[in-house]
């Protein structure tokens, strides 16, 4: 075991089996392991491979640790599977969630997410909904606020929707609803027929998400604005005239590929004038 | 796969901007977007970006015999290819009427207006004239694919050199790069195309339209000329009515437009050439740009590969030697030979040689074996339990499941191979059994 | 170290188990038997071994989920890659994703040549990629040849790995290509060019995983022995550090703003 150990160790690129403590923040590529903060406070690396995966066995080393996108469970370790960097959240209790920050395009469907769909056909009862994914989501009409077999929302084909999955499985067909438990809209429904809608990675959707985000409180300084992200990449802005409508897509598409201080400077540029 | 479709709010704000004069990426009415010429290594490779469309140019040349209504003139074929890489409504393999139209548009813009001296690519007349192939791929879609498409043929037919040949007599020389400098290709004029959006059945008009623009509109009129403000091709599509003063106006900026593009591209190939004089670095790997956050460059690494004679004697020494070769063939029965191993008939009991391995070894090659067979994926096999006995019996059930085919006969040499530790005598003889009941089932 | 070396004696000795090389699983060993030239051909390997210079660069297509070029030296490919994405029924594989990978050369249709490196490629994507993830969903690879000079089906397999990486496509591992060359007096030549393939007695092309640097595909051209497949296999395990080395440190400079 030892000698694997000395492999690992001495392998640049690989770089296996590093505690994800240690490299939270940091990029972790597909193929590496970690170990879990449990493993590193009873034996180090060297001897954690011998032990099974006691998620309850004793109180002290009593951890529940939640695989988030770009990790999966593999024996005792975390098999990291997207590269990226690597977050962590603490809960109240346990070990908390571990996952990947990738920079990905392409969206695949998370059951609770807010998405922002466009109608490609009505079928009986149901809408289909292009939402990026692998296949397009269904909608029924009856899944918006006030909607009655007799009262029916008025959707075209081609509007765009900004919905809740209901159901989003690799193995089912993904389910949009525009209310929410109580019956209510809260937000979604059809999003009106100005505006513009352009697409991000969804990295940026997750950062302008975040409670905290800078960037949306700058963009709000700008100009009076309505804005809807999509956790599907998919954003739509609408502002007074076209123009400052078209300043603010161009500003959140370029939010990408700045550091916090060149966007500060940009903000700043863009108050003045 | 399809495109995402493009919804009504889009199509309604990209009118709306357009009736005020206003882009999507912020550029004016006339304003092409940038456009960036590098070069490859070879001769006549080159890549242009016209904003994010992209396109591969490649000219080659070979010598065939010409046309026979045309023996003095070389042939000139064109090739543009939608590669999937660009958008994921291209499908492989398919001729779309888009494709159709896009390569007739670029034979007309290129070939019928003889920009090309074609009389200078004859070497016999009648016998061998150099038949000049420009393939282009497109390989990102984001609008307007005819002019990049058409500014990269121009491109990479000036950028090419062909080897040079003499004629003494009947003898044909051709000379390689080394012996003699290849030769540029005679280029009369460059017809570039530019391209005109209209909205609003004519009302309004864009340059260099990108591919949300060209999803809305109305019609597009395409027109080639060259710096000379000559006419090469011009085509109009979309069933709109066009003015003829609309059409001389557009054709007035495309002159304009094609002035400043034909100057870069001048500027561009004398930059490739003065580097390639001064022995400079060249090639695609230059045009990277180094500032970019999702560009890394490595130099030149060094490999120590010192120790790999002793690993691979280390790992030689390990392995058991390979079966004896039996190099006399073997009559089985009349009609019948076999050299060697071979590859014996495996139909049905695959499964059960492969646990005879797995088995007999106890050793860690067995264990590893098995482990690489799950980390590869490819196959995964060996579903039934390791330790079930090998019975070989005389019954009709057994000849049953000779007769179940073979998922994969692949493993056949993988038994013969990995079995290499096979020295059971019994094991041998279990073997020639088989075979020769298999023989005699053949027979009967 | 001697245990991952035993691996590989096993995996390099079962075609069965990488598809691919049926080739020469048999050529192998018959060589070795026919010339039991004793000390088989140990020439000097100094410091002639070495990679050309690497460049990638990652997302510079728009259209695509995920791409990358991939240069080496002066030869380069262009990969792109769409997925999870819808699938053709008729492709459709109900427990796992349909993985296809497209090869277009730069001159020409696509010939058998291409289909064959097609086939190598897909199989060594189908051993990393965790398509269980995305059931009835394709991932597609389109690799466009830029510029062909030498190791072309090392450097498609490298930019395929990047591509995909910046996809976001789940993987167990990396993944690299390494070609070797076994010049006429046994000389080995890693990431040779065109010139020194074609002058080669044996061309071979290993894609190596970047875990534990085992053997995911190998395909090789002309003669060589088996002591001297082995050397060669020791030689790109040893420059496939270097590749995920750069892979890592592209990939590092890539997140370093977000």
């Amino acid at each position: 075991m030892a000698e694997v150990v000395s492999v690992m160790t001495e392998s640049p690129a690989g770089g296996r089996a590093r505690a994800a403590r240690t490299v939270l923040g940091q990029v972790v590529l597909p193929g590496e392991e970690l170990l879990l903060p449990e493993q590193e406070d009873e034996g180090g690396p060297g001897s954690a491979g011998e032990r099974p995966l006691r998620l309850n066995a004793e109180a002290r080393s009593q951890v529940r640790v939640v695989c988030g996108p770009g990790l999966r469970r593999c024996g005792d370790r975390l098999l990291v599977t997207k590269c990226g960097r690597l977050r962590h959240k603490e809960p109240g209790s346990g070990g908390g969630v571990y996952w990947v920050d990738s920079q990905q395009k392409r969206y695949v469907p998370v059951k609770g997410d807010h998405v922002i769909g466009i109608v490609t056909a009505k079928s009986g009862d149901i809408f289909k909904v292009d939402v990026g994914g692998s296949e397009p989501a269904s909608l029924s009409y009856l899944a918006f606020e006030g909607a009655t077999k007799r009262n029916r929302p008025n959707v075209q084909v081609g509007d765009l929707i900004y919905g809740q999955f209901v159901v989003a499985n690799k193995d089912m067909e993904p389910e949009m609803v525009c209310i929410d438990s109580c019956g209510r809209a809260n937000g979604m429904g059809v999003i009106g027929q100005d505006g513009l809608l352009f697409k991000v990675t969804l990295g940026l959707i997750r950062k302008l998400l975040a409670p905290d985000c800078e960037i949306i409180q700058e963009v709000g300084k700008l100009y009076p604005l309505e804005i809807v992200f999509g956790m599907n990449g998919r954003v739509w802005v609408k502002a007074k005239t076209i123009q400052q409508t078209l300043i603010l897509a161009n500003i959140l598409e370029a939010c990408e590929h700045m550091t916090a201080d060149q966007r500060k400077q940009i903000f700043s540029r863009l108050a003045e004038s | 796969m399809k495109e995402t479709p493009l919804s009504n709010c889009e199509r309604r704000f990209l009118l709306r901007a357009i009736e005020e004069k206003k882009r999507l990426d912020g550029r004016q009415t006339y304003d092409y977007r940038n456009i960036k010429i590098s070069f490859g290594t070879d001769y006549g490779c080159c890549i242009v970006e016209l904003g994010k469309t992209r396109v591969l140019g490649q000219v080659s040349c070979e010598l065939v015999s010409p046309k026979l209504n045309r023996a003095t003139e070389g042939i000139l074929f064109f090739n543009l290819e939608l590669s999937q890489m660009a958008a994921p409504a291209f499908e492989p393999g398919r001729q779309s009427d888009l494709l159709v139209k896009l390569n007739r548009l670029l034979e007309r813009c290129l070939r019928n207006s003889k920009c090309i001296d074609t009389e200078s690519l004859c070497v016999v007349a009648g016998e061998k004239v150099w038949q000049i192939r420009v393939d282009l791929h497109l390989l990102n879609h984001d609008g307007n694919i005819i002019d990049a498409a058409s500014i990269a043929a121009i491109v990479a037919l000036c950028h090419f050199r062909r080897p040079d040949v003499s004629v003494q007599g009947d003898e044909v020389t051709l000379y390689t790069p080394e012996e003699r400098d290849p030769v540029p290709l005679s280029i009369h004029h460059m017809p570039i195309c530019v391209s005109f959006a209209f909205f609003r059945q004519g009302t309004y008009l864009l340059v260099d339209p990108n591919e949300r623009e060209e999803r809305v509109m109305d019609g597009l009129l395409v027109i080639a000329v060259n710096k000379h403000r000559e006419i090469c091709t011009i085509q109009s599509s979309g069933g709109i009515m066009l003015l003829k003063d609309q059409v001389l106006r557009c054709s007035k900026i495309a002159g304009v437009k094609v002035a400043e593009i034909t100057e870069l591209i001048q500027k561009a190939l004398e930059n490739d050439q003065k580097v390639r004089k001064e022995g400079g670095k060249f090639g695609f790997a230059e045009s990277i740009a180094n500032q970019r956050i999702t560009a890394f460059k490595m130099e030149k690494a060094p490999i120590d590969t010192s120790d790999i004679e002793e690993k691979a004697e280390e790992i030689i020494a390990e392995a058991e030697p390979p079966p004896e070769v039996v190099s006399k063939p073997v009559l089985w029965t009349a009609g019948t030979a076999q050299i060697g191993e071979g590859v014996e008939n495996s139909w049905g009991d695959i499964e059960d040689s492969e646990k005879e391995d797995e088995d007999e070894g106890g050793s860690d090659e067995a264990i590893i074996l098995d482990s690489m067979k799950m980390d590869t994926g490819v196959e995964v096999s060996g579903t039934g339990s390791q330790d079930a006995p090998i019975v070989l019996s005389d019954s009709e059930e057994e000849e049953m499941i000779i007769l179940e085919p073979d998922k994969n006969p692949k493993k056949i040499r993988t038994q013969t191979i990995s079995a290499k530790t096979e020295k059971i005598p019994s094991k041998k003889q279990l073997k020639k059994r088989k075979k020769k009941r298999a023989a005699m089932l053949k027979l009967t | 170290m001697a245990c991952t070396q035993a691996q590989l004696v096993s995996g390099s000795a079962n075609p069965g188990r990488t598809r691919s090389v049926g080739l020469w699983g048999h050529t192998v060993y018959t060589d070795a038997n026919m010339r039991a030239e004793p000390g088989i051909e140990s020439s000097p390997r100094g410091p002639g071994c070495s990679l050309r210079h690497f460049a990638c660069e990652q997302n510079l297509l728009s259209r695509p989920d995920g791409s990358a070029s991939f240069l080496q030296g002066d030869t380069s490919v262009l990969a792109g890659v769409y997925g999870p994405a819808e699938v053709k029924v008729s492709k459709e594989i109900f427990n796992k994703a349909t993985l296809e990978v497209i090869l277009r050369p730069k001159i020409g249709l696509p010939g058998v040549a291409e289909k064959s490196r097609e086939r190598l490629i897909r199989n060594t994507c189908e051993a990393v990629v965790l398509g269980a993830l995305h059931p009835r969903t394709s991932i597609t690879v389109v690799l466009q040849v830029i510029s062909d000079a030498g190791s072309l089906l090392a450097c498609c397999l490298n930019a395929a790995c990047m591509a995909l990486v910046d996809t976001g496509v789940p993987m167990r591992a990396l993944f690299c290509g390494v070609t070797c060359a076994l010049d006429s007096d046994g000389t080995l030549v890693l990431d040779p060019t065109a010139k020194q393939e074609k002058e080669a007695r044996a061309v071979l092309t290993f894609a190596l995983d970047s875990v534990e640097q085992k053997l995911l595909m190998s395909t090789t051209k002309g003669l060589y022995s088996n002591a001297e497949l082995q050397q060669c296999l020791a030689a790109a395990q040893a420059a496939s550090q270097h590749v995920f080395r750069f892979y890592r440190e592209s990939l590092q400079r890539r997140y370093s703003k977000s």
